[in-house]
């Protein structure tokens, strides 16, 4: 259970966040939508410390969040990964070490220094790679590869993170629909077979529909919506919008919407390699 | 003619024009200080050439032919002493190798100490600065007469005169490339949990690397032609044995001394490029 109290985040003239409170069971897939600007990526950056808030608490198993430092708040990132817009990669190693350094925490600094990832690490990391149909990638070095396949690549870094939480920061904002289908329904397969709760923003309404149990809503920092994605009515979400309802409902940016691709079916694993195949061709 | 093409403009206006656009007419003053900056340039050039003699180059292309044609004779080759020779071109190598190196480790640390990213408490970033400034401020040559006083005339002086040097130059240029790197792949190894020094490692070197290299490279060849001058004033290496054979009216000695080290300087510069095409040109797509 993640419990967030009374969350802000002020820049000098006025609130990213304020004053959010939610609680999240494990295991639940939430979409945060909003337009730009709104806070949803601030809000995400707290949650793993990469931003800080400026005054409320974020609770996980009876720990503060907002309050962690030095060692326990790298294991705390440790065990709430991150999936980035722009994938993140460290573009000059190979996937592979992309991959292991999700482990990094677990490690001494001398066996870090050196890149010494055990035989069982490095089998680890190729079975995350194959679970979202990278492994034959494994020795590219990581700018080789296509966005779609960057943030495969991305996914199964944080899954070698053996995470809690994934907290995905528009993880399809960069892709074609296609791989923003893929990326989605991997996200979709970690948040079912492993438990993991993931917390995704996400630019586009039917994108959020369609994968989440649970959808917030964000305008100018503000909680404006809070429920499934059946009581969001198409005035909430013009509301939630705004001047951009009629890019984030339009046809083109509704990414992940493939004809003949039932929506919340449970995907396995198999799925996602034929998916992967397809994009491969 | 142009002007007569024009329609007539009257005093008035024309005044009235120039006070407005004092700029567009082209102001006297300044056309007084152009003509006097390239008249005293002139002058100064004239009284250089005066002041120098420069007549004496006439008087003494004699001199200069013999100078030519003594490099060129080669004489007596049998008795030159070519181990001394190369054991001193070695030893310039290994002084040029050893300070570049160490002034590589040296620089791999303070240039992170003096990047605006990776030390974000100002003062210490700024002293760190401070003292690269001083390093870099004073020559290599004047560094270089500094340890031959401090331990003595020999190679360790070279070595350490180009290791002091070129830690104020290297990490100064490596702690721009740290500024300049993709924050975002940072980022991406700091939310896997890992703390500073395995950010560093994961994010930052794989980025930086190739500048590292390439500028290390790059030190080493210019450090084996300064680690030539740098024996001229006496801290060891093949500089000692060219001042030795020049001293000695050896002129063709001197001359095969010099050819040998530009082959030297040849080779490096061929290596460092397939070296940095084996490490840098590795990005296909």
């Amino acid at each position: 259970m993640l419990k967030i109290e009374h969350l802000t985040k002020s820049f000098a003239t006025r609130n990213a966040v304020s004053d959010i409170s939610l609680s999240i069971p494990q295991g639940q897939m939430v979409g945060i939508i909003g337009r730009s600007g709104a806070g949803k990526s601030t809000l995400l950056r707290m949650l793993n410390r990469l931003a800080d808030p400026t005054s409320g608490s974020i609770y996980f198993e009876n720990r503060d969040i907002a309050k962690l430092s030095g060692k326990a708040l790298y294991e705390w990132r440790a065990s709430c990964a991150m999936v980035f817009q722009q994938f993140n990669l460290v573009g000059r190693l190979d996937v592979l070490t992309n991959v292991l350094t999700g482990r990094l925490y677990h490690h001494g600094i001398m066996s870090s220094m050196l890149q010494m990832f055990s035989a069982s690490e490095r089998a680890f990391a190729i079975k995350a790679l194959d679970r979202l149909g990278m492994a034959h990638t494994a020795l590219q070095q990581a700018d080789t590869l296509s966005g779609g396949q960057m943030q495969r690549v991305a996914i199964a870094r944080a899954l070698v993170q053996q995470p809690k939480i994934l907290l995905a920061d528009e993880p399809i904002a960069s892709l074609d629909p296609l791989n923003a289908k893929i990326v989605m329904d991997a996200l979709r397969t970690i948040n079912r077979e492993d438990g993991i709760t993931v917390l995704a923003n996400l630019h586009t309404l039917d994108t959020a529909r369609t994968y989440c149990d649970r959808i917030i809503g964000l305008q100018d920092g503000v909680l404006v919506f809070d429920g499934p994605p059946e009581k969001l009515t198409l005035e909430m979400a013009r509301e939630i919008y705004g001047a951009e309802a009629e890019e984030a409902f339009s046809e083109g940016m509704t990414s992940t919407a493939l004809a003949g691709v039932p929506a919340k079916e449970r995907l396995t694993e198999r799925d996602l390699q034929r998916h992967s195949d397809m994009s491969m061709s | 003619m142009m002007a007569n093409s024009l329609p007539n403009i009257d005093d008035k206006t024309l005044l009235s024009l120039r006070n407005q656009y004092p700029g567009a007419f082209g102001a006297t003053s300044k056309q007084l200080i152009r003509t006097l900056v390239v008249v005293s340039l002139v002058a100064y050039t004239v009284a250089s050439l005066w002041y120098f003699e420069v007549w004496r180059l006439a008087s003494a292309s004699d001199r200069a032919w013999r100078l030519i044609s003594a490099m060129f004779n080669w004489q007596d080759m049998a008795n030159w002493q070519y181990a001394q020779i190369y054991s001193g071109i070695a030893q310039t190598l290994a002084m040029a190798f050893l300070g570049t190196i160490l002034a590589t480790i040296a620089a791999l640390f303070i240039g992170f100490l003096a990047a605006r990213n990776t030390m974000p408490i100002s003062p210490i970033r700024h002293l760190v600065r401070r003292m690269l400034d001083v390093l870099r401020g004073v020559d290599q040559l004047v560094w270089g007469l500094v340890f031959v006083r401090a331990v003595g005339l020999g190679p360790l002086a070279g070595v350490l005169a180009i290791f002091v040097s070129d830690t104020g130059t290297l990490s100064k240029l490596y702690s721009e490339a740290i500024e300049n790197i993709d924050r975002k792949q940072v980022e991406g190894i700091r939310a896997t949990g890992a703390g500073p020094i395995k950010t560093v490692r994961y994010g930052y070197l794989p980025q930086v690397m190739p500048v590292f290299i390439s500028q290390s490279l790059y030190f080493f060849e210019s450090s084996t032609r300064s680690a030539t001058i740098l024996g001229l004033v006496g801290a060891g290496g093949v500089g000692m044995i060219i001042i030795e054979r020049f001293r000695a009216n050896l002129f063709d000695q001197v001359t095969f001394v010099v050819l040998n080290v530009l082959v030297c300087i040849f080779v490096i510069d061929w290596l460092s490029k397939k070296i940095r095409e084996k490490f840098i040109g590795e990005t296909r797509h």
